[in-house]
This record gives structure tokens, C-alpha cells and sequence, in this order.
């Protein structure tokens, strides 16, 4: 029993991997794209040795061989079996019952993929501290809107000696995450440095909701926000607020790997 | 890959005669059910109380995104560290380790620190390595001064590093010279007070990996099967703490911490434990603590691939509870004084 408990889990755990890799892009939720051929391989791995984990079984060993030569077992002394807690755990015939836990991850993985992170964990953490560009900035592009992504419009904004960015009408995309104090909210994007436990989160706030003043938008909503600015501070210097004057305001789809800080690439 | 295999031999000619165990040393050992049943308890309650409003449901949603992403994550190193020290059992020659290294495990230990660096996964790949070299015969000192040194200066990481802290080598220096620093003395620090008598008793009785009789390929696939589902456990539970903590504690909160010198070192050391972020990614989260000093930083570079609750929860199944504690505690120490040494010379 145990040890059709050993593949199966094997198997399973083989098989939610590649579900979330192979068959759908439920991954990106967690990790970022880099590790999707690892993981591909570490199921196909995992599945193949719980069916060869099968297959042993249905030789002619059944229970015992396994208990009389376990590997912990070479040595002469071999260890008396009594005592309260059985001979589970402590040598390789059973299942270490830790085991178990495994359960979980690989039921999430197969059935209840949890949910991508979104505001709620965006609203709780601090804004990514930007790092400080040496190299000074190279011009502007001319195009109006200009697509920037939140981590340049911020350095732009509180870096940028030369004030490029005065004026000009840029177009940001990213999810809403509602700001507390009532005052607009913010555009978000939250950035897998390597996975979801170490996310950071960029936010400029926004001002005004575009034509109508209907509120705020929905929490976790994508949208592409138009605008330009939003003067406070000293432009160029870190009192400039990373914030924005909304002229207009689109949903757009969800991007498939969405914890990037890419550049927008719908049109519009 | 095989070459960690050449060059982590070992004196285990010096190392303990395994003693047979008189009867009184098997203790209850009943922790990992003890345990196991604990967390899944607690996580029931979680759901549940978040299911009754208590919690708010995109918390639970947080919770379990963060700890599925730190399994995901961990999950390819997890199998590469086992089905390497599955093959490490099965079909190296028991020989090969001792007729490499040095004999005096008192050499042994910085050689195998150094060789460290050629195994290039993160902190769950090494704990299986080292177990499965304990258990071919390798000095523990040495497989433990490789199993901390891995993690922290393979190739992956130390480039990691260097993306990170862009025009900043002191700081790849810094974090080189801390780590084997810190894996050479608690690998000394082993031989000098370290005690058998603390491992698992499967480890204490080293077996010989192939066993007469049984086919390497079924040596090799029982071996990976078990250490798997071990580490693998052992995983999810140190996924679900460090997820708690992760979604408990908001970062911004962390953030206040950064003042005084002295204290934020030991804060990000502390930190380090209590996150768990992978070696590969924790050059990353380090870079942007931008309020600590380049010191602390080191210090949470330092100690996170060697101590975090996955680790020790790893360790823990792995090596045993008693030897778990103290040598975590005792590497968080050096680790903290070995950073703050570096730091202070190179930073």
C-alpha cells in the first residue's frame, strides 16, 4: 500500500508539473519563464521514475525484500524493530510520512491552481526602490503617446536632470491597486525577481479617471492609462512624485506573463 | 556534474568507527508525524477561518501562491540534488572518495568547501548531495563544509551576484571569501565538537550505497524514490512557513530596520532565515534593500544559502532534528561574523 503510495505521488507530482508547463501557462503565475524547460524535464523525470516505481512493483518481491535490505540496514548491528514508533521513517522502506505534505503542492498544482498575485499583495508592499541609472539618459523618442514602463517613467521622473519627460503625453500599462487614502489609486505592476516570494512591486499613482469621474477603477483590473506628469516636486530629483495625470483610460487584456515590467504592446 | 564526485573525498579512515548503538540511544522520534499533522492542522485553519471571514480570502489566495511558487521553484533543484545522490549511492565506487582528497579530514574540509562550486543548483540540491556523500563514506566535516558552500559559490549564483550588484565586484569578492569562509569553519568547528551521536542513525552506520545482490538501477531508483519524498516534504513544510511569514509581515514594515549598523546586520541575517529566497535569487532581493548597508546586505547573501526555514526543515529530515538545531544556530553565527569580517574589510 505504501508503496503504490511512493509512485502514485511521484507520478502525480510528475504530472502537475507539466500541467502547469507543458499544457498551460499556469506557471507564470509562480516562476518566472526562465525555468519552464527545468521544470518540463523535472516532471518527465518524476513521471517516468514513478511508473518504473510501478513496474518494479509487480515483480515477484513483494513486502519483505524490501524491509530485510532496506538501505539503512547494511550494517551488522541492524536495528532492533520495537519501541513505540515502529521502524517508520527512519530507513528506506516505508514512506517518510513527511511525504504526505507533498499532497498539497501537488493537488494545488493538478486541481486548484492558486490565483496570480494582484492587489492584495501590491497594496502591502513597498515601492520598489528604483535603482540609480550612472549612465545619465539618452533621449526621448518623439512618438506621442510614449509607451514607457513603469520602472523607466519612474526613473525619468526622479532622475532625469535634463526634464525630458516635461510635457509629453506617455502611455503606461499595469493592474489598479486602490490607494487607501482615497486619492486616486495606483497602476501597478508587481516584478518576480526570481518568483512570486521575492515579487517587488512598482506603483505610480493616478490622478483623475480619464473622461468620466465614475471613481476609481476595480481592484486588479489591466488597463492602459494615457497621461502625462503629475507636477509636484522638483521634476528630476526624488521630492518629483511618480504619478500621473490620466487623460485616458483602457482596459486591456491581461498580459501572459504579467509579472514583467514589459513595454505595452497593445496599440491603442 | 560527476566531478563534484572526484574532488569531495574524504579522510574517512579518521572518521568514526561506527560504534553499535546500545539500545537507550533510539529515541521517540515521533516529529515529522508530530509535525506534519501540526501544519496540515494549521493550514485546515487557515482555510477555514479564512472560509468564515476571519482571514480575508485574498490573503489565503497570497499565502498559497507564495508557497506553491517556493515548491515550483525549488522543485528541479530538489530533483536534481536527489537523482545526483541517488547516483552518487548506486553507481560511484564506495573507493572513489577516499583515494582523491586529502586523508586528514582537517584538509579535507576546505577542499571540499572549494569543490562546492562546482555543483550548480541552490540550497535544496546540496542537503541530498552531502547526505549521500555522508553516507559513501565522506568525513561529515567535509560534506558539510560542502554542503554550505554550494549554495552559495557556484557559478549561477556568484553571476546572479554580479547582475546584481552591477560595477560592484568587492561584492562578489565579499560574498565568495565570506561563504567559504564560513563553510571551512564550521567544517573545523565539526571535527572539533561535533558529535555522531547527533545524525540519524542511518547516517551513523554508513552503509556502502550498492548492496550485493540488487541491481544498481533498482539501488538507484529506491534511493531517489525515498530521498525525494523526504526532502520533498521536508520542502513544502519550510514552503509553508516562510509563506506565512511572507504574507504575514509586509516588506514595507522591513524597511523601518535600517538604521543602526550593527542591528540591521542582524536584522537582515534574520531575515535571510525567515524568507527562504533561493541562492539564485537572493543577490536580487538583496540589491533592493537599498536602505541597508552594503555590510547587511552581505550578511543576508551570506546566511541565506546556508540557514532558512526550508533548509532547516531540510536538514531537519534530512540529517536529524538534534543535529539540525545546533548546526544551524552555530552556522547563522559564524555566517553573521564571518560577513561582518568581510564586510568590514572589503565593503
Amino acid at each position: 500500500m505504501r508503496r503504490l503510495f511512493q509512485g502514485l505521488l511521484l507520478k502525480l507530482t510528475g504530472l502537475g508539473l507539466l500541467r502547469v508547463t507543458l499544457f498551460s501557462d499556469t506557471y507564470l503565475r509562480y516562476v518566472k519563464p526562465g525555468l519552464r524547460p527545468v521544470l518540463i524535464a523535472s516532471g518527465v523525470v518524476l513521471l517516468l521514475l514513478g511508473i518504473a516505481a510501478a513496474f518494479s512493483r509487480t515483480g515477484s518481491e513483494g513486502h519483505a525484500p524490501d524491509d530485510q535490505e532496506g538501505h539503512a540496514h547494511d550494517g551488522p548491528e541492524g536495528r532492533p524493530h520495537d519501541g513505540p514508533g515502529g521502524h517508520e521513517g527512519h530507513d528506506h522502506s516505508g514512506t517518510p510520512r513527511i511525504a504526505w505534505l507533498l499532497v498539497l503542492p501537488t493537488l494545488s498544482l493538478l486541481l486548484f491552481a492558486p490565483p496570480a498575485l494582484g492587489a492584495y499583495t501590491a497594496a502591502r508592499s513597498g515601492a520598489k526602490p528604483v535603482a540609480v541609472q550612472r549612465k545619465g539618459f539618452e533621449p526621448l523618442p518623439a512618438t506621442s503617446p510614449l509607451p514607457l514602463t513603469l520602472t523607466d517613467f519612474t526613473k525619468r521622473v526622479q532622475q532625469d536632470r535634463s526634464r525630458a519627460i516635461q510635457g509629453r503625453t506617455v502611455r503606461l500599462t499595469g493592474f489598479v491597486t486602490p490607494d487607501p487614502a482615497g486619492d486616486g489609486w495606483y497602476l501597478t505592476r508587481i516584478i518576480f525577481t526570481c518568483c512570486a516570494a521575492d515579487s517587488q512591486t512598482v506603483k505610480i499613482h493616478v490622478h483623475g479617471s480619464g473622461s468620466g469621474s465614475a471613481g476609481p477603477p476595480a481592484a486588479d483590473t489591466w488597463l492602459a492609462v494615457t497621461g502625462t506628469w503629475h507636477p509636484a516636486g522638483t521634476l528630476g530629483t526624488g521630492s518629483a512624485p511618480a504619478a500621473l495625470d490620466a487623460r485616458r483610460i483602457t482596459p486591456i487584456a491581461r498580459p501572459i506573463n504579467a509579472f514583467t515590467d514589459d513595454l505595452p504592446v497593445t496599440p491603442g | 556534474m560527476e566531478k563534484t564526485d572526484e574532488l569531495v573525498a574524504a579522510a574517512e579512515d579518521v572518521a568514526v568507527v561506527p560504534v553499535p548503538p546500545p539500545p537507550s540511544v533510539r529515541r521517540p522520534r515521533p516529529w515529522p508525524l508530530g509535525a506534519a499533522v501540526l501544519l496540515a492542522a494549521a493550514a485546515t485553519a487557515v482555510v477555514l477561518l479564512g472560509g468564515t471571514g476571519w482571514l480575508d480570502r485574498p490573503a489565503v489566495g497570497a499565502w498559497r501562491t507564495v508557497c506553491l511558487a517556493i515548491v515550483v521553484q525549488a522543485m528541479p533543484f530538489l530533483v536534481l540534488g536527489t537523482v545526483l545522490s541517488g547516483a552518487i549511492n548506486a553507481f560511484v565506487p564506495a573507493d572513489l572518495f577516499t583515494r582523491v582528497l586529502p586523508k586528514r579530514a582537517v584538509l579535507a574540509v576546505p577542499v571540499a568547501g572549494v569543490a562546492g562550486a562546482v555543483l550548480p543548483g541552490c540550497e535544496c540540491a546540496s542537503v541530498p548531495v552531502a547526505n549521500s556523500l555522508i553516507r559513501r563514506g565522506v568525513t561529515p566535516a567535509a560534506a558539510f563544509a560542502f554542503l554550505l558552500s554550494a549554495p552559495a559559490i557556484n557559478p549561477v549564483v556568484l553571476t546572479a551576484t554580479a547582475v546584481a550588484f552591477p560595477g560592484n565586484p568587492a561584492m562578489i569578492a565579499a560574498r565568495l571569501l565570506a561563504s567559504l569562509g564560513t563553510a571551512a569553519v564550521m567544517g573545523w568547528l565539526w571535527l572539533w565538537r561535533g558529535d555522531e551521536k547527533w545524525l540519524r542513525p542511518a547516517l551513523r552506520h554508513r552503509h556502502t550505497g550498492h548492496t550485493h545482490g540488487r541491481s544498481r538501477w533498482r539501488e538507484f531508483r529506491i534511493g531517489f524514490q525515498y530521498d525525494f519524498l523526504q526532502a520533498g516534504g521536508f520542502l513544502v513544510l519550510g514552503a509553508m512557513a516562510a509563506a506565512t511569514f511572507n504574507v504575514a509581515v509586509p516588506r514595507a514594515v522591513l524597511d523601518a530596520f535600517s538604521g543602526t549598523p550593527w542591528l540591521s546586520v542582524l536584522f537582515l541575517a534574520g531575515l535571510a532565515v525567515l524568507l527562504a529566497v533561493c541562492s539564485e535569487a537572493d543577490a536580487f532581493v538583496a540589491a533592493s534593500l537599498t536602505g541597508f548597508s552594503p555590510t547587511a546586505r552581505l550578511a543576508f547573501m551570506v546566511v541565506g544559502p546556508m540557514v532558512d526555514l526550508k533548509l532547516i526543515a531540510l536538514q531537519a529530515g534530512t540529517f536529524g532534528r538534534a543535529f539540525a538545531w545546533r548546526f544551524c544556530t552555530a552556522t547563522t553565527v559564524v555566517a553573521v561574523a564571518a560577513s561582518a569580517l568581510t564586510g568590514g574589510a572589503l565593503l
